[in-house]
């Protein structure tokens, strides 16, 4: 068992002293007549055990989340100390290398040209009339190019030299046995970045006892350090823990008395858990928000936001070349939102209508009996997984389609079409809209109907004249949370409606929606700085502002139904 | 007491008395038992009602008054285990027989609720409401002149006349109660059911709703439940007390409220109970 499993183990036994220690004082305090108590006995236990416990195993806390860092910092600060004369020696070589400095005054005297062939291009595109020539702009810009690449290659030819001086001096330090640690500290010190990162992660890896990604004598005296600083913090914050504890404990018992108002503590401290609890979720929130916001932007920095909402093509295709034609792909949004609203009024027009009248059905005309029974059931449907509903559409809904409109003299229908997803979808929402419709109607007051019955009115008038209209504000938030889940559904769309991005409002052709175009575009292979996967978070963004624009106004009308009748 | 045979007509404790004998009588009941899934709640009710008057029925909570109105245009159907039995005639037509539509006897028998229940529709649609649905008018003049008509025998015409379109639920609770009185009369009943209409309201409100009641009087018999005796002696000829599922005693209101036969009638006229 580890130091620190020992330790937490030892603050939990505090935290139930504390409470014993602090309700018998409280007792000891009034003599065993707990009526003088402010507090009762409990609250003051309570009181003792939360200071006790909670600063000590927050500490510990902290130590497992950021221990890896504190011990990586500080290895690393370590082992440059150790490899700086090593350093020197590198600084020292390179400055005396004619080759090196050579090399370097290429690059900079290539960039140097790079830098003025790109400016002269840029003057002459911002120029207009007689100036401006096209065929001088070509010349230039495949100049530019060829400019930019010789760059590229001197700066690679730099590293490269660079590099070598780094393994001689490493080479001559190793015959004349230098320290590990100071090879350690020089492999380090001169690795770029991402090796940098690479080495530090693989010391910590065989510090815990992980395995690394390779191993070297190096590695293992950088890990040494690395275990000696992870002991050393592990003992720190142990015993500050420990510390932290007992005085938490020594602090509130001395507190105790009867006057003393533990409740009022404890209860600003439930407090604190609670908003702690639903900061969380608001952060969450904000962060997947901002990401998306951040992504986002990303994406229209290289492609324009009137592009991307108004396009009409979409194919983002990546570029595997700087050069290749249609490099940028076509990312023109208006097809998948087309898509994505055919898709959901078809579901609609199948949901609304058998929602509404099922809901209908069940709260006023069904006896309880019935009722009892049916209303589970319709539910069930809602509780099916959407991939189900996925094969059912694919394998079941879509071939029937296909024959009857064949059978009807249509040509090329297609299997995967807009019609069977819609349909599918719909049957999928019809729960959702039946069951809050039914939750709806039910709390129109009863003396309206009494009071439409009571003019003589039948049952489907005062259904039709009465209930409806009295619920119907609720009824639009029953199908405008309908739509929304219509709009965000992907799994369904992906397996029936196919995946082209036909701008079509044919419901026998085959299209594609949001949802099911991120899914398309984040999995595989990918990039993080291609407009392909980027584009993925502004169709992300879209519907995420589309459907929470439909889930506020559906709150705010549903809201305002209530207060009429409450 | 109750007399249980139904042939007696001339029975003191089934009509009012003497000083009504020249008005019709529109309501008839002979033993009148109602139960809500077996729980008897009204016991051998027998009474006639006079035409063109206002009957009150009083005593305390769950005494069967309310069930017993309800019995009149058969809302008690559309109450889960609700059971009527004995004869209930208006105008000599037996209520409960198969044959009678309740739709149809609901347009002659209107009913005013406790808690005013306008429609969430304009003031306009609220009145035609009945006309509408019974086909009553043939065209959108005859509608118009019906909605105003009753708007105005409601005693609401002068209020609403200039914002027809309105909702009707934005009006004062005094007022919608007059709306649901004035779409009440809309398809010209020729008995209306009041079912408390005015423990939702303030005295001003109270005070007009009883005003409209003794003006409908010329025209409807009115039958009304109410918890204020003090209502009951202003509004009311005859007035009608009842206790535990029975109607204890009937007669003319000044004789129920001056000289109570029963013991029963007499503590709870002078507040001893309920």
């Amino acid at each position: 068992m580890s130091v620190t499993a020992l330790i937490a183990l030892a603050i939990l036994v505090m935290l139930a002293g504390g409470f014993y220690a602090g309700r018998s004082r409280a007792i000891q305090a009034v003599a065993g007549n707990t009526v003088r108590l402010h507090s009762l006995p409990n609250y003051h236990g309570y009181y003792v055990a939360i200071w006790t416990g909670l600063p000590a195993l927050l500490l510990l806390v902290a130590h497992g989340l950021f221990a890896d860092k504190v011990v990586e910092n500080l290895t690393y600060a370590e082992l440059r100390r150790d490899a700086a004369a090593l350093n020197a020696q590198l600084d020292e070589a390179l400055s005396t290398d004619t080759v090196y400095e050579a090399l370097r005054a290429d690059a900079v005297q290539l960039r140097g040209r790079a830098d003025s062939i790109a400016s002269d291009l840029e003057r002459l595109r911002s120029a207009t009339g007689e100036d401006r020539d096209p065929e001088r702009m070509e010349a230039l810009d495949s100049q530019r190019l060829d400019a930019l690449n010789a760059v590229t290659s001197a700066d690679e030819a730099v590293l490269d030299r660079r590099m070598e001086l780094v393994d001689g001096v490493a080479a001559a330090a190793r015959e004349a046995g230098a320290p590990v640690r100071a090879l350690a500290g020089f492999e380090l010190t001169q690795a770029p970045r991402e090796r940098r990162q690479l080495f530090l992660a693989d010391t910590l890896n065989i510090a815990h006892g992980e395995l690394p990604s390779r191993e070297s004598r190096e590695l293992v005296a950088a890990a040494s350090i690395a275990t000696r600083h992870q002991n050393q913090l592990r003992y720190l914050i142990g015993a500050m823990a420990l510390v932290v504890a007992v005085a938490g404990l020594w602090r509130t018992r001395s507190q105790v008395e009867p006057a003393f108002r533990a409740r009022n503590h404890v209860e600003s401290l439930v407090t604190a858990l609670l908003l702690f609890s639903s900061v969380i979720a608001i952060l969450t929130t904000v962060g997947i928000v901002f990401s998306l916001l951040f992504e986002s932007l990303r994406f229209f920095s290289t492609v324009p936001v009137s592009e991307f909402l108004f396009g009409l093509q979409w194919s983002p295709q990546i570029a595997l070349r700087a050069d290749q034609v249609g490099q940028s792909g076509a990312f023109g949004a208006v097809p998948l939102f087309a898509g994505t609203a055919l898709i959901t009024l078809i579901a609609m027009v199948v949901a609304v209508p058998i929602g509404l009248l099922a809901a209908v059905y069940l709260s006023e005309y069904a006896g309880p009996r019935f009722r009892a029974t049916a209303k589970p059931l319709l539910e069930i449907l809602a509780g099916i997984p959407t991939v189900v509903y996925g094969f059912f559409a694919l394998l079941t809904v879509g071939p029937f389609i296909r024959g009857l409109f064949s059978w009807l003299g249509f040509e090329d229908v297609v299997t995967q079409s807009a019609l069977s997803a819609g349909l599918v979808m719909g049957i999928m929402i019809i729960p959702f809209i039946s069951s809050l419709s039914d939750d709806v109607i039910n709390s129109v007051p009863q003396t309206l109907r009494d009071g439409s019955y009571a003019m003589g009115a039948t049952r489907s008038e005062t259904i039709s004249h009465v209930v409806l209209p009295a619920a119907l504000p609720g009824i639009v938030g029953a199908v405008l949370l309908g739509v929304s889940r219509a709009v965000g559904e992907t799994m369904i769309v992906v397996m029936a409606a196919g995946q082209g991005a036909n701008l079509t409002a044919n419901p026998l052709e085959s299209v594609t929606t949001i949802t099911v175009q991120i899914v398309m575009l984040l999995t595989g292979d990918q990039e993080f700085d291609s407009p392909k996967t980027l584009s993925a978070f502004a169709l992300g963004l879209v519907l995420f502002v589309v459907t929470l624009i439909m889930n506020v106004v559906a709150l705010r009308v549903v809201q305002r139904y209530r207060e009429k009748y409450d | 007491m109750v007399n249980p045979m139904p042939d007696n007509q001339s029975h003191p404790d089934m009509s009012a008395g003497a000083g009504q004998a020249e008005l019709p009588i529109k309501v008839q009941a002979r033993d009148v038992c109602v139960s809500y899934s077996g729980k008897q709640a009204l016991n051998h009710v027998s009474i006639d009602v006079p035409d063109r008057s206002v009957t009150a029925f009083i005593g305390p909570s769950g005494c069967g008054k309310s069930t017993f109105l309800r019995c009149l245009n058969r809302m008690n159907d559309t109450i889960e285990g609700a059971k009527v039995v004995g004869s209930l005639k208006i105008d000599g037509l037996e209520v409960n027989d198969k044959s009678v539509d309740p739709v149809v006897l609901r347009a002659n028998v209107g009913m005013v609720f406790q808690k005013p229940n306008p429609f969430p529709k304009s003031i306009y649609d609220n009145v035609a409401y009945g006309p509408r649905i019974h086909g009553l008018a043939l065209s959108k003049d005859e509608l118009d002149a019906i909605v105003e008509d009753s708007l105005k025998k409601a005693g609401l015409w002068d209020e609403v006349a200039d914002r027809l379109n309105h909702p009707g639920t934005g009006l004062s609770g005094g007022q919608q109660q007059r709306l649901v009185i004035a779409r009440a009369i809309a398809v010209n009943p020729e008995v209306i059911l009041m079912d408390e209409p005015c423990s939702a309201l303030d005295p001003i409100a109270t005070a007009k709703i009883e005003e409209l009641i003794d003006e409908l009087r010329e025209n409807y018999c009115i039958i009304i439940v109410t918890h204020s005796m003090q209502q009951a002696a202003r509004v009311s000829q005859q007035t009608a007390f009842f206790h535990m599922g029975n109607l204890v005693e009937y007669g003319t209101t000044e004789e129920i409220f001056t000289n109570p036969r029963d013991p029963r009638t007499q503590d709870y006229i002078t507040g001893r109970f309920g």
